[in-house]
């Protein structure tokens, strides 16, 4: 498997700060992955996607896209990538279908805008007015919006917030799919579920340094309690004991337990990612505001 | 090929956004008040309808577009699609030029049909075309300097105060004809001059050199050390 990204040491100051927002940040995204930056306000996430995505360009340190120097790629860099916005990104006045048809016509390698509209239920809206669209409906047009040019890597900003759980389902279906397929993800989400659901690696951005880059499962598995919590029914009372995963098979009073109690509930100590992000960021989720 | 695609959406959206419409009705006004003139008075006001359109209403356009899109976020989608900002501020540039050309157009086929006054059309597109690009580079800056549409109309007001009035005040003879050098440092006057000379069939030549030099530089400086990079910043922060 090759490598997508290599970033080394990346710094980046923007003019009007006193420090750097990125402070040496270093991180591989492998192809075919899906690769998730979290991290609360003003960590750097979104400072780290605009370089990838040659947004801001003075920066020092090294990126590199599939073994080339990011610098030196042209326009012709954005014939490989789809980026997915946070907030809508399209003509109000004009139809969503319209919308995809200018979009579309700069891309050399086209997918097909109906097959995708109709995966995200937009095509029966396609001739409506972007701006008579709901913000649910808006953020899927900015999905499909991503994946015109049936990009390489593709850049996603929350990607599903602001869905219903029944369209948010179908947007990670198809990122799924389309890393399925061969396909590189950047996820930049303050939603756990989506990090759990998608992402083969995290990376924590913290203060403009990586704190941790690692799978959700590694995660889990750190920063969980190594622990089986055990609720059960005890004289109509519900009663709670809790056994160390180390030698659970020998431990008699659990085994005992499991036979001679009416179990209502099992639980291993395995911890959120919301947990996680807490201990790892110092940021409670509800804390965080918009990124830098 | 991208600035044309680029160039033709920005024309799909000038209708759509019904600015294009506005600048027709413009010169529809225009075109009425050039009806009830006498031919000499038509000579007079034609070339200051026409600078109008191209000195006011396309800043105006560049500023009611750019802020538009700012709040509508498609300039941050435009910059990570296969296109060079020059290539996107060329055919913003070009659109700006289409609502002074129209101007220009109605205006002088006004002049024709009400009155049978023909113009050197080839000169009055050109100095329309030069006038209209200092003035989409004017815009872009009084755009990108300004918050919000309300803080650029304000920034607008005191720029028309300090170039377009004096211009004004030299047409009605406050300003002694001995400045008229001088009185081509503003942008507005220059591009007054130019139009006028095209309409009227009179000119200095020097002054007239002097005035499409000037213009053309002024614009190839404001798009290489001001409108560039402020796009380039202001585009990347949204």
């Amino acid at each position: 498997m090759s490598v997508a990204f290599s970033v080394q040491d990346l710094r980046f100051k923007y003019p009007s700060a006193k420090e750097d927002t990125l402070k040496g940040i270093s991180f591989e995204v492998k192809e075919g992955e899906i690769f998730g930056l979290l991290g609360p306000s003003g960590a750097g996430k979104s400072t780290t996607q605009k370089i990838l995505i040659k947004l801001l360009e003075d920066y020092k340190g090294s990126v590199k896209y599939f073994g080339k120097d990011l610098k030196d790629l042209g326009k012709s860099y954005y014939e490989e990538i789809g980026v997915g916005f946070e907030v809508p990104v399209h003509f109000s006045k004009l139809t969503a279908l319209e919308n995809l048809k200018f979009y579309s016509g700069f891309y050399k390698s086209k997918a097909d805008i109906r097959e995708l509209m109709e995966r995200v239920g937009l095509w029966e809206y396609r001739d409506k007015k972007v701006g008579e669209f709901s913000k649910g409906m808006k953020v899927r047009l900015n999905f499909v919006r991503a994946l015109l040019n049936k990009p390489r890597v593709l850049f996603l900003d929350e990607v599903t917030n602001g869905l219903d759980p029944k369209n948010a389902r179908i947007i990670k279906d198809m990122i799924a799919e389309y890393r399925k397929d061969g396909g590189t993800v950047f996820l930049s989400t303050h939603l756990m579920n989506d990090v759990e659901q998608l992402c083969d690696r995290i990376a924590f951005c913290v203060n403009g340094s990586l704190v941790e880059v690692s799978t959700p499962r590694e995660l889990k598995l750190k920063y969980g309690k190594r622990e089986v919590k055990v609720e059960y029914n005890e004289n109509g009372n519900l009663s709670t004991a809790v056994f160390s995963l180390d030698g659970i098979g020998e431990n008699e009073e659990f085994v005992n337990l499991l036979k001679s109690k009416q179990i209502e509930t099992i639980h291993s100590g395995e911890t959120s990612m919301e947990e996680i992000f807490i201990i790892v960021t110092g940021v409670e989720l509800n804390e965080r505001t918009e990124a830098v | 090929m991208s600035v044309l695609k680029l160039f033709s959406g920005e024309i799909i959206r000038l209708v759509k956004y019904k600015i294009l419409p506005v600048g027709v009705a413009t010169t529809a006004i225009w075109v009425a008040i050039l009806y009830f003139l006498e031919p000499r008075e038509e000579l007079y006001l034609a070339p200051m309808f026409i600078f109008i359109d191209v000195g006011a209403m396309s800043i105006l356009l560049i500023g009611a577009s750019h802020f538009l899109e700012k709040q509508e976020g498609t300039i941050k989608s435009l910059m990570v699609m296969p296109v060079t900002k020059r290539e996107i501020l060329i055919s913003k540039t070009a659109a700006s030029m289409v609502l002074a050309l129209e101007s220009a157009v109605i205006t002088a086929a006004a002049l024709y049909f009400i009155h049978k006054i023909t113009l050197n059309y080839a000169l009055l597109f050109l100095f329309v075309i030069i006038a209209g690009a200092a003035h989409a580079a004017i815009g872009f800056v009084l755009s990108l300097i300004g918050r919000d549409f309300t803080s650029m109309l304000g920034i607008m007001a005191a720029y028309m105060f300090i170039f377009t009035i004096p211009s004004i005040f030299y047409s009605v003879g406050l300003i002694d004809e001995k400045y008229k050098y001088l009185m081509m440092v503003s942008p507005s006057h220059a591009s007054n001059e130019l139009i006028r000379a095209a309409v009227s069939g009179e000119y200095e030549t020097g002054l007239i050199i002097a005035g499409c030099v000037y213009l053309i530089l002024l614009a190839a400086v404001l798009f290489r050390f001001a409108v560039y990079p402020m796009f380039k910043d202001k585009a990347v922060r949204g």
